[in-house]
């Protein structure tokens, strides 16, 4: 005999899904789109810190700060090396690195899959460009070496709140933020895990974007948010070497007039790349006095210590 | 050794406050005085083996405030004496040696004539703040306050950050840490000098800890700024540039000339390899951590990042200072899991053990097979293979049939019953005398005749029918079974069980003031509804307990009018819907004819009305199928029993049958119908099966028996006709048919049907409204045995909602 005499509610709650584009202008939603407040040559705050995953040889996160109530980028990398590279593996005389990119499924308004899509897979070969060019492998033969990054807020491509249609969908320009953030931290992390690189290594972003209307109005940003900009013309993204000086890899794509240079736009990126490095810098600093205190006494404190690679 | 650790806290403290002795000067000629007997007395305490300055002597009288004690232990604390560093030092080993000379006589001399200065502080600490004096001069109970300690409670805090770690390094991080630790070691025997020259080549390039570390030296010698004629003077990045219209930007030692302007530079910027081109704002990049960073990081985030809010940032629960929380022992039982794993591995064992047999039989029948060429087990109960259709023609049974009471509580169905019973000398006077013995000592005598029928100790004592009771008696022209369902609707799936077995039902209603009306409301509709719906044709209509009102013919003609009208609307033809008044509890026109004082009554008494009923045909043809009524475990000799109506179909001893929805076989070792034991029975005839070769635990109440050669399917979902008695949507119901009842959903509501001609009036009706018909689709929660053109009940919370017509199987 089944219990008869008790009224089983529902399983699960829901709550009615709300639209933004079938609202009307009311106070508590904001309709308009989001507008860059900062400078051109004024970078989002970055917060990074090593040591996220106890487990891992070494890990790192971090994340953009936003002035508006917009989405900001946050990224988790773990590094796992270098270790022994499975039995099955051929010999290397370098360190086998291999780089993995993932979206958390709500990282993006559009809810990811499970199994990496094309783009991740995409920004994981550009993240292994750039790191292949700053670690020394020939210091661990016959070891691997598995940088994973995982994206927990990604960057939109185009703000949200446009109804579809009125201006076509963004071209992956988040990606590109994302990606500068991604070499970034794995950066980060690969310090954190003790592989020896040549340099710290940084993304940058730089874009074209669509201020006004009519062609005078493009102009060139640091760290573009694509959601602030009515439209984003070209833009490009470098993993830049600050104290050598070099570019591991470069990612630039778009229509910009011919008024602006594709040099002009690396060089931006390359300045925003070596802004970043002083985040890095004190990140990893920071790490390095938490794991020996004496050198932290040694030198007297943080602030004392001035570093470049 | 924790004295020595206050003695150099206080060490410390001497050296601060040395700036403040030298600003001040002006000692007042009272301290002066003060300070020179200080002196004086100091220097007797120490003894000859210190040798110390009078400024230091003064210094420590300064800050001990002319304490003469105190000034001496510091002065010893911090001078060492002339003598050997034996006695600064004293090893644990030199104390017990010096212990074991003290007690020696022979030393005790010499100690006596060298005044031998112990270091008072020292040994007074340590027999202060050994554990085992501690509590020497305390006395017991009174404890000064200050030597009493406050626990304070941990409270449960949840841990941050991410999980895992673990303290062992892996080998190659092992290797990787040695290979640090040894460049480490070359880099420091190396010269500074070696980061200056700035010809760090990539391939040698230090650590990064390392440079991090020893950046400060290299600094200046290492900025990179574009040279003005943009040539490429380093060696090793060649082949790394570029664009030819960026700025080379190489790492040289700069000339001098270069070295100012840089130092131009980075007045205004700090970092030294910025380009034209990176006129960047350098406000600091650096942002706070977000709220959700605190929470990855915890506790190490806000010490590491150094921000001084003291806000304790963790999450208590709320509920974790609720006392009864911590009283709660969630985890004392089993968890629900253990409990559901328990209860599968219990089942498991018992299929397993099952199957263990059913192997074990078969390799025995298979073994048997191999010398007796026989595969089949040979049954146990020897089948005596009759022709039962053959059989029952031959037997020239009276007809039998099964009638159903119903009617609302306490109108007297029991009652009339056991009139009916005891003036067909079915029940002796003797047991009625004792039944009336009984209900008058509970003070119940009308209750006797009742419990003819009641018979459980639960229905005596309440007064109201629990479950069905079924009797039979027989008249000249057929065999009746009575059964007498329960009125009160808390039991009203036990009545449908009892209705589902009738061929045809008898309406009690009582005609006493009041109670008629609340019958009409109360179950007395009900019941007629649902026998109606269950598929009972014909009705008598009992009109009971005339003798209250004295037989008033109008009042019976009323309930008799109002009746007819509702059974009409209920799908009662009028020609099989009768009225018979009479009288239970007397007896009057139940078996004896009516009073004088009914003489405007003329009809049939209760059982004359009961013989003119036209007995249904069986289908005896059909395959069998006998529904569970009761399922009873007897003695040593038959321990398993069913009972049930024979719907359709025959059966005899010896046979196979098949159990629904368990699926399970089993064997009939006997049949007895009205406790006697027979060979065979037939369809419309209750039955009592003794079985055997089958686990109790496959049958139940409401299964249905069938034969395995066309066995009933047990189905998931079906469409049915269905008489709304409420309005009915998709919703939840219970489907009962007989005593099984299933938990259902109305899934679809395809038609509403014509009552008179079955065309669909109106399609997928979003509410069928009380009283129209219409064609629905049920879905069942569990697999149930049901057959085309069967009848069900569905009801929700204790209401009938509707009842119908299995149509089709989907």
């Amino acid at each position: 005999m089944t219990d008869r005499r008790r009224i089983n509610g529902p399983p699960s709650g829901t709550q009615t899904p709300i639209f933004a584009s079938t609202l009307k202008q009311t106070p508590t939603v904001r309709l308009s789109p989001p507008t860059r407040t900062r400078e051109p040559t004024e970078l989002r705050k970055i917060f990074l810190k090593t040591g996220l995953v106890p487990s891992s040889s070494g890990s790192a996160y971090l994340e953009l700060q936003h002035s508006s109530q917009l989405t900001s980028l946050k990224i988790t990398c773990t590094a796992h090396g270098p270790r022994p590279l499975p039995r099955s593996a051929p010999f290397s005389p370098q360190l086998v690195l291999s780089t993995t990119v993932k979206f958390a499924p709500f990282a993006s308004r559009v809810r990811r899959g499970y199994v990496r899509d094309s783009a991740e897979r995409d920004l994981a070969v550009h993240l292994e460009t750039a790191l292949r060019g700053v670690v020394l492998g020939d210091r661990w033969p016959k070891s691997g070496c598995d940088v994973v990054v995982t994206v927990l807020e990604g960057e939109e491509d185009a703000w949200w709140g446009d109804v579809a249609g009125a201006r076509e969908r963004g071209e992956g320009w988040g990606l590109m933020c994302v990606l500068a953030g991604c070499i970034t931290v794995a950066s980060a992390a690969i310090m954190d895990a003790g592989i020896d690189c040549v340099d710290l290594i940084t993304g940058g972003v730089a874009a074209v974007v669509e201020e006004g209307g009519g062609k005078r109005g493009e102009v060139m940003v640091l760290d573009p948010c694509p959601a602030e900009h009515r439209n984003v013309l070209a833009a490009c993204v470098v993993g830049y070497l600050a104290s050598r000086d070099e570019i591991t890899e470069v990612w630039m794509k778009g229509n910009a007039s011919a008024a602006i240079s594709a040099e002009e736009l690396i060089e931006k990126a390359v300045g925003a790349a070596a802004a970043t490095k002083a985040v890095l810098e004190e990140a990893i600093k920071e790490a390095a006095f938490v794991k020996f205190p004496e050198l932290a006494k040694s030198r007297g404190g943080l602030n004392d210590i001035d570093m470049n690679g | 050794m924790s004295g020595h650790r206050r003695v150099k806290d206080i060490s410390y403290d001497e050296e601060d406050y040395d700036d403040y002795d030298e600003d001040d000067y002006d000692l007042s000629p009272e301290d002066r005085e003060q300070m020179r007997i200080g002196t004086i007395k100091v220097k007797e305490a120490l003894g000859p083996s210190y040798n110390i300055p009078n400024k230091q002597i003064e210094d420590a009288l300064w800050d001990s405030y002319y304490d003469v004690a105190k000034a001496t232990t510091n002065l010893k604390s911090t001078h060492t004496p002339i003598q050997s560093k034996k006695q600064r030092q004293e090893s644990r080993f030199d104390r017990a040696a010096g212990s074991a000379a003290q007690s020696s006589p022979a030393n005790k001399k010499n100690e006596s004539a060298i005044p031998y200065p112990l270091p008072i502080s020292a040994s007074c600490c340590h027999s202060f703040l050994h554990t085992e004096n501690f509590f020497q001069d305390a006395p017991w109970g009174n404890i000064p306050s200050d030597r009493l300690g406050v626990l304070v409670p941990n409270s449960i805090r949840l841990r941050y950050g991410l999980l895992g770690g673990s303290s062992k390094p892996s080998k190659l991080a092992a290797l990787a840490a040695a290979r640090k630790k040894k460049e480490d070691e070359k880099k420091a025997g190396t010269t500074p000098s070696s980061f200056n020259s700035g010809n760090l080549e990539t391939g040698k390039s230090i650590l990064l800890l390392h440079r991090l570390g020893n950046k400060q030296s290299s600094h200046s010698s290492q900025p990179s700024t574009p040279l003005p004629d943009g040539s490429i003077t380093g060696k090793e990045n060649v082949g790394k540039y570029i664009t030819p219209t960026l700025p080379n930007r190489q790492k040289v030692k700069p000339t001098p000339a270069i070295e100012r302007q840089i130092r131009d530079v980075s007045d205004t910027v700090d970092h030294s390899e910025d380009t034209p081109a990176r006129n960047i704002p350098r406000s600091d990049l650096r942002a706070n951590p977000s709220a959700f960073a605190h929470s990855m990081f915890g506790k190490s985030l806000s010490q590491a990042v150094g921000s001084n809010d003291q806000e304790d940032s963790a999450f208590m629960l709320p509920y974790l200072s609720d006392p009864d929380f911590a009283k709660l022992n969630a985890f004392a039982g089993p968890s629900p899991d253990d409990v559901v794993l328990n209860a599968q591995a219990k089942g498991a064992k018992g299929t397993k053990s099952q199957s263990k047999q059913s192997i074990g039989k078969a390799t025995k029948s298979a073994t048997e097979g191999s010398d007796s060429l026989s595969v089949q087990e040979p049954p146990k109960v020897k089948s005596k293979n009759l022709n039962v259709l053959e059989e029952f023609e031959k037997s020239k049974l009276k007809s039998s049939a099964n009638f159903v009471v119903i009617g609302h509580v306490d109108h007297g169905k029991s009652t009339l019953m056991g009139r009916l019973l005891y003036d067909l000398k079915v029940v002796d006077q003797r047991s009625v005398d004792k039944l009336r013995k009984e209900a008058e000592n509970i003070g119940k005598p009308s209750f006797a005749l009742a419990w003819v029928m009641d018979q459980t100790a639960e229905e005596r004592s309440r007064g109201v029918t629990v479950d069905v009771a079924t009797n039979t008696f027989e008249t000249d022209r057929a065999r009746y079974t009575i059964l007498d369902a329960p009125g009160h609707q808390d039991f009203i799936p036990n009545m449908i069980a009892g209705a589902s077995q009738a061929d045809f039902a008898v309406l009690v209603i009582d005609s006493s003031t009041n109670s008629f009306e609340s019958g009409l409301r109360g179950q007395t509709k009900e019941h007629a509804l649902l026998a109606r719906s269950i598929g009972v044709q014909r009705i008598i209509v009992v009109v009971n307990k005339m003798d209250t009102i004295s037989w008033f013919e109008s009042r019976f003609q009323e309930i008799a009018q109002q009746m007819s009208a509702f059974l009409s609307s209920a799908g009662f033809s009028p020609k099989n819907v009768s009225f018979i008044p009479c009288a239970g509890l007397t007896g009057e026109n139940v078996v004896l004819p009516a009073p004088s004082t009914a003489s405007w009554y003329t009809g049939n008494t209760f059982l004359q009305e009961l013989d003119t009923c036209e007995h249904s045909t069986c289908p005896l043809e059909r395959p069998l199928r006998l529904t569970v009524s009761d399922i009873f475990r007897g003695g040593i000799t038959n321990p398993l029993s069913i009972s049930g109506r024979i719907d359709a179909g025959s059966l005899q001893v010896g046979d196979t049958i098949l159990s629904m929805p368990a699926n399970e076989n089993a064997t009939i070792r006997a049949i007895e119908i009205d406790s006697e034991s027979v060979d065979w029975a037939v369809a419309g005839q209750i039955a009592t099966l003794h079985l055997a070769d089958i686990d109790p635990v496959h049958l139940r109440v409401g299964d249905i028996v069938c034969t395995p050669s066309a066995p009933v399917t047990n189905i998931k979902s079906f469409t049915a006709k269905i008489l709304a008695f409420d309005h009915v949507l998709p919703m939840h119901v219970d489907v009962f048919r007989g005593r099984l009842n299933v938990p259902a959903r109305v899934a679809k509501l395809l038609a509403v049907l014509d009552k008179a001609t079955g065309e669909p009036v109106k399609k997928k009706p979003r509410v069928v409204q009380p009283g129209l018909v219409a064609r629905v689709v049920v879905e069942l929660e569990r697999a149930m045995p049901l057959e085309v053109r069967e009848r069900v009940v569905l009801r929700t919370e204790g209401a009938t909602v509707a009842a119908g017509l299995v149509e089709g199987l989907v």
